[in-house]
């Protein structure tokens, strides 16, 4: 299935004194190296050797996540691209399918200064992290067309005006309610909770009304922010705010007051709720879309859930569904000598056809828009309804110290969640932490 | 003088060519030595001194003690090295008291001795990661065997969601780390109590010592010597007690799981903050060498006693 990060686990203070120099350090440099790019000066800007012209015979290495399905889909593509381009080879790096050890991998290839890989392939929330250090090629001199993208994951990679990722496939995370005890899909959170109260009230086998990811990990910043939390990367600055009490106090009633998702939701992540979910003692569940396949599949069979699955972005109490957006990306490497090629593959996995073998053979949905077509439908046909959680996909904040800032966040999420702070409390304490944090990135 | 000179230098160069052989088979493996222990350790430390932060484009520059100084002035470090020492002093004593009976029930003459002796050691042999995971599963509150249990028994906290408030987490965690941790206690003892010769327990016997008697007076200072070399062992890896937590809590509820091992996994993995994970390490590494001093220094003046 595909991943979006559990890695980042907890916080710290951080160091705000440097920032303005930091900052203006970066600009500087970050700058030179774009113009550099721009400027078409690609022999030596940011430390880049000669560059192998595309036509070339040359062997690229492409650094992936991915077992099962996912693994042989990529070698599939791999395959087809090396018989158009009969002059590039495709070696495959093969990444720990655990996000944080890949995370770790890529950074110690990285400050090695190492030419390779050269395409790899980045969970959402790290393009930025790379572009920092200028481990990253800015890809804007290969002029993308970024309208092909849905929005959302296109912002992912875009850092100080260069394009640093291309989406690859898209994942964002929904609500599944079960049609046969949802007749309406509800269009407002308190919609929601009466309606899986009505649910387990009418049905005394459902366990629970609610089922979500609340452990102390990654999932539960996506949760609040799936939730209806806003902490868009403009909202850092000040996260303690009326709307995101709203979300919090929601997710502790949801649990504490209303009972509609059990006290365990404060330790599950995605594969407890995905248990809930198909076994059938849940009529909503906020999962990614992996589950849909996995519900509507046949092999195994889960009854339960068969043709009785809906799937729509959380109502969201400021009347706005911003379903929390994960998924991969790629990436060049900045060291890389061979990328112009490297462009040519990642023009060919971002293609319509492309796309849509994987969609098909893995169930990753395309980042493409318009793979999105009746032969797509003809083989998956939820992915008619995925689409509509896709549009309202909004990426978590998009700063070189994400990872931090979700250590923060997952430690405000776990305190409220198990009753050790209230919302606001939480928020106070947490607020001024990662404004400091935010501060160090530069903006 | 002249003749000695010359004598040494003869004999020298004689012994000399082989301890010259020596050295250079030897070679390799000092390389290696320097290379995997020494060279991380002096490096790590000249970190610990630097503002380094590996993904901040920045190079890395001369930091004094801030790091240092923001282990003991941030609000992180105290509350963490709190948890770990009440964390270290109960599951040492758990797991020595528990692996002791362990021992001495291992130590009698049974039908399927074997067989259970090879049962208990079974935990021991699981990698932390993984019974922590199952752990983890076992403490979930509607689908897991710990309460299940509970309720099956009519006991109470049945209904509880151990992982979502400090006391029952830091429970949750004990039995976690116990489960894997006593038979190591158990196997090292065992191994202690199998040298104890049998005619002195006779003697004893003898002089009318009851059971108690015998094993206060005889067993316990004659197993002192394995029991010290248990305790070093698992009051240092308790000290840096790290995938239990990483498996189980992250930390958590809020940050009332916070262990030092932790924190610093967390300044170098997710804040790639070299410098303050240096400094973190530094501190670890100065409290398990006070720990393992204690024990050597009580240890010795016991011997001569």
């Amino acid at each position: 299935m595909t991943t979006w990060s559990g890695h980042a686990r907890r916080q710290q203070p951080g160091r705000s004194r440097m920032s303005k120099q930091r900052a203006a350090v970066m600009a500087v440099a970050i700058g030179t190296v774009a113009s550099l790019a721009a400027a078409g000066c690609s022999s030596s800007g940011g430390g880049t050797g000669k560059q192998v012209p595309a036509s070339a015979k040359q062997t690229i290495v492409f650094a992936t996540q991915g077992l099962g399905a996912e693994g042989t889909a990529t070698q599939a593509a791999v395959k087809a691209f090396e018989k158009s381009h009969r002059n590039i080879k495709v070696t495959i790096l093969t990444l720990s399918p655990t996000s944080d050890v890949a995370y770790q991998q890529l950074t110690q290839r990285f400050t090695a200064g190492s030419p390779t890989p050269d395409v790899i392939t980045s969970d959402v929330i790290w393009p930025v992290t790379f572009a920092r250090p200028g481990w990253l090629a800015d890809m804007s001199k290969f002029k993308p067309d970024t309208s092909a993208f849905f929005p959302g994951q296109m912002a992912t990679g875009m850092y100080k005006g260069g394009i640093y990722a291309i989406p690859w496939f898209i994942n964002a995370e929904g609500l599944y309610y079960r049609t046969d005890l949802i007749k309406t899909p509800p269009t407002t959170t308190a919609q929601v909770f009466q309606d899986a109260r009505a649910a387990m009230k009418a049905d005394p086998k459902l366990k629970e009304g609610l089922a979500f990811e609340g452990d102390k990990y990654e999932g539960a910043v996506t949760a609040f922010q799936s939730f209806g939390g806003q902490i868009a990367s403009s909202n850092l600055s000040n996260i303690n705010t009326p709307a995101n009490k709203a979300v919090l106090t929601m997710m502790f009633d949801a649990v504490h007051k209303f009972h509609v998702a059990p006290t365990a939701v404060s330790t599950w992540e995605e594969s407890n709720v995905q248990s809930a979910w198909l076994s059938g003692q849940t009529p909503f569940a906020l999962n990614w879309p992996y589950i849909f396949a996995l519900s509507q599949g046949s092999n195994p069979a889960y009854p339960a859930v068969k043709d009785k699955t809906g799937w729509i972005p959380f109502p969201n109490p400021a009347g706005q569904p911003q379903a929390s957006l994960g998924g991969d990306d790629l990436v060049m490497n900045a060291k890389s000598t061979h990328q112009a090629a490297a462009w040519e593959f990642i023009k060919y996995l971002t293609s319509d056809q492309a796309q849509i073998a994987r969609a098909i053979a893995a169930g990753d949905p395309p980042a493409v828009k318009s793979a999105y077509t009746a032969k797509l439908y003809a083989t998956a046909p939820y992915f008619k309804q995925e689409q509509a959680v896709f549009n309202t996909a909004t990426p978590r904040p998009v700063t070189p110290v994400y990872t931090q800032i979700s250590t923060q966040l997952q430690t405000m999420i776990s305190s409220v969640l198990s009753g050790q702070a209230s919302p606001s409390a939480a928020l106070s304490t947490t607020a001024p932490t990662v404004k400091q944090l935010q501060a160090t990135a530069g903006g | 003088m002249a003749t000695r000179a010359s004598q040494g230098g003869r004999q020298y160069s004689l012994v000399g060519r082989d301890r010259r052989f020596g050295y250079l088979l030897a070679a390799p493996a000092i390389v290696m030595l320097l290379a995997i222990t020494a060279y991380p350790l002096v490096y790590n430390v000249w970190n610990s001194f630097q503002h380094n932060v590996i993904n901040s484009g920045l190079p890395p520059t001369f930091a004094g003690g801030a790091n240092y100084q923001r282990i003991f002035t941030d609000n992180q470090f105290l509350p963490a090295l709190a948890h770990t020492a009440g964390f270290t002093v109960v599951s040492v004593a758990v797991e020595t008291v528990v692996g002791l009976a362990l021992a001495l029930a291992l130590n009698r003459k049974f039908r399927g001795r074997g067989l259970v002796r090879a049962a208990v050691f079974i935990p021991w042999a699981v990698p932390t990661v993984v019974s922590a995971q199952l752990w983890k599963s076992m403490f979930d509150p509607q689908n897991g065997w710990v309460n299940y249990v509970l309720t099956a028994l009519h006991l109470p906290l049945a209904h509880t969601t151990w992982l979502a408030s400090s006391w029952t987490a830091w429970a949750a965690i004990l039995a976690a780390d116990a489960w894997r941790n006593t038979p190591f206690v158990a196997i090292v003892l065992l191994a202690g109590l199998q040298v104890i010769p049998g005619d002195i327990y006779e003697a004893a016997r003898i002089d009318g010592a009851g059971a108690w008697q015998t094993f206060t007076r005889l067993t316990l200072p004659l197993l002192r010597p394995a029991l010290m070399v248990a305790l070093i062992f698992r009051t240092l890896s308790s000290f840096l007690i790290f995938d239990v937590v990483y498996a189980m809590t992250g930390g958590g509820p809020g940050t009332s799981t916070n262990v030092l091992s932790y924190l610093n996994w967390q300044a170098f993995f997710v804040y790639s903050d070299y410098g303050y994970g240096g400094a973190i390490s530094v501190v670890l590494v100065v409290i398990a060498l006070v720990i393992a001093a204690a024990y050597v220094r009580v240890f010795r003046s016991e011997q001569v006693l």
